[in-house]
């Protein structure tokens, strides 16, 4: 089987106290990336650093300051759920100082606590992974795909319970591939392609970048939109003139003053879409 | 070593490490009792030329005389398969095992090295290990308590057949160990591990059952349990050497393998 070349190049800084989104389709190297910087894989390149320690040199140091919440975790099945987070606990040497806290908001009794895991919903399964990531109140948490398999409900509390670490200045390292949720709760986002990142910036500075969809129904002739600054794939046919408009909208908005509109709709700009454009770009 | 991932270990244990040493207990009372009760029918019949002699000696042990009882009682594969449960089938499932439930790398995030987390499932390893060959041992001391046949037992040999015993046995568990850390699955650490103690018995049963092929036992780890040798006072000290080599094959196979793998997601 011939060697896979995982990950290559990324370049990334994730400043104290952020909430940082990681983005990424499946095998873009989001978790080989994580899984560099927390000792599971060795670099044939390259370095990293976690608070300033290097992370092959100085990786149990790192651990020790570090919350990690796999993707898909895989928990002892024959444990009770306390017992797990215990045990977890005890491997980590801290006190689980904010385990009750966690339980609590994410709605985990201490009855539910007293089940074997094995019998535990997917759902459960995810709150004892967020819980068992930050039961020791790190530094720095390492969450991949954190609300995969939780309800609505239940993923308000988990971006409740970010806000908190947020404002008490922790860092968080989020891989996700909800993006509605990436946007809700990240400061800075960073997407990365086969190895390779594609962009690094604040989720408003992502969303402004975007092109923003516009469909417009006119009574007259339509407004001339060619050549208008940031206007782009312009039609105009039986009335109806679509557009996409990318940066400031004042040249657009300019430049359709006076037009007769009866209809018009500016899409708001998701970053879903921002993801995607950046993908066809870097596709192309 | 990690205190709490070794408790966690003997309390997963715990249960199948009871039963398996109650059987063993069992099974290591029977012998002095059987030879106690029949050894001398079976002296005659093997002096009446009924049976081949090397039958009087499988794997170094014999029921005709009580060192030779307790020889047996742990060369036997019915103690050889229930020290195995643990020399083999934990220690090739400890790592590889974790791995492939996914459960490694939720415990390897916390801040241990893989040199502790290896060091500690092999102190694990071993304590069962222990556990098992003392318990074999104390069932033979009670099982000739109880048939009367204490005078013949040379007890002040038993600590040197312990220390052969726990060196064979954790011999076999450094190779399961250092097979369950350089595979992601169990099944080939498994594999590995069980066909080499299964290789290594054949050829010291076969030699000591077929003459010719004698010049094969030096190449089985059980050729160097030398349980009758020892409770006769005539022991080998290179035997435990070469144990003890083995077991620093396999520890240092492991501390140099299992740290530098890289673990990807699991799949």
């Amino acid at each position: 089987m011939p060697p896979i070349r995982a990950l290559e190049s990324l370049d990334l800084a994730v400043a104290e106290g952020e909430i940082f989104g990681f983005l990424g389709p499946n095998g873009a190297g989001k978790s080989t990336a994580i899984r560099l910087l927390l000792g599971f894989l060795h670099p044939t390149a390259g370095t990293g650093a976690l608070f300033g320690l290097d992370i092959v040199r100085d990786s149990v140091a790192i651990r020790r300051r570090v919350g990690y919440l796999p993707g898909g975790i895989a928990l002892y099945d024959s444990m009770t759920g306390e017992r797990l987070l215990d045990y977890l606990g005890e491997l980590s040497g801290r006190r689980p100082v904010r385990r009750a806290e966690w339980c609590d908001r994410l709605e985990l009794s201490s009855a539910t606590l007293r089940r074997l895991v094995r019998d535990y919903s997917r759902g459960m399964r995810q709150k004892i992974g967020i819980i068992q990531a930050l039961q020791h109140d790190p530094e720095l948490a390492i969450l991949d795909e954190p609300t995969e398999g939780l309800d609505p409900l239940m993923q308000r509390a988990f971006y409740d319970i970010l806000d908190s670490l947020k404002a008490e200045g922790r860092t968080i390292f989020f891989s996700s591939h909800v993006l509605s949720e990436v946007e809700r709760v990240c400061d800075r986002v960073a997407i990365i392609r086969r190895g390779q990142l594609i962009t690094t910036d604040t989720v408003p500075a992502l969303l402004a970048r975007r092109k923003r969809n516009v469909d417009m129904r006119v009574s007259g002739p339509p407004p001339r939109l060619e050549g208008v600054p940031g206007v782009s794939s312009l039609t105009a046919a039986d009335g109806r003139v679509t557009c996409r408009v990318e940066g400031d909208m004042r040249p657009f908005l300019a430049a359709i003053e006076g037009a007769a509109i009866i209809d018009l709709t500016i899409q708001p700009a998701h970053l879903e879409e921002a993801f995607l454009e950046f993908y066809e770009g870097a596709d192309a | 070593m990690n205190r709490a991932l070794f408790g966690q270990t003997w309390r997963a244990q715990g249960i199948k490490l009871a039963l398996v040493s109650a059987a063993l207990a069992i099974w290591g009372f029977l012998m002095p009792v059987i030879y106690a009760q029949f050894g001398s029918q079976f002296r005659a019949i093997l002096e009446s030329g009924i049976l081949p002699a090397q039958f009087a000696k499988l794997g170094g042990g014999d029921i005709f005389t009580l060192p030779g009882a307790i020889a047996l009682s742990l060369i036997h594969p019915i103690a050889i398969i229930l020290t195995s449960v643990f020399s083999v089938g934990f220690s090739a499932t400890a790592i590889a095992g974790e791995r492939q439930r996914g459960t490694l790398e939720v415990a390897l995030a916390r801040p241990i090295a893989r040199q502790i987390f290896y060091r500690t499932l092999l102190a694990a390893s071993f304590s069962f290990v222990a556990v098992t060959v003392t318990v074999l041992l104390a069932g033979g001391i009670a099982g000739a308590a109880f048939a009367g046949v204490t005078g013949e037992l040379p007890i002040r040999h038993f600590p040197l057949l312990w220390l052969n015993a726990i060196l064979l046995f954790g011999a076999i568990a450094a190779m399961g160990l250092a097979a369950s850390s350089s595979f992601d699955r169990v099944a080939p650490a498994l594999g590995v591990t069980l066909g080499f103690v299964i290789v290594m018995y054949f050829l010291e049963i076969l030699g000591s059952l077929w003459p010719a092929a004698a010049p094969l036992q030096p190449y089985s780890l059980f050729h160097y349990l030398r349980a009758k040798a020892i409770l006769l006072g005539t022991p080998v000290f290179l035997d435990d050497g070469l144990l003890a080599a083995v077991i620093v094959a396999g520890v240092v196979w492991a501390l140099v393998v299992f740290p530098r793998r890289d673990l990807a997601a699991p799949s």
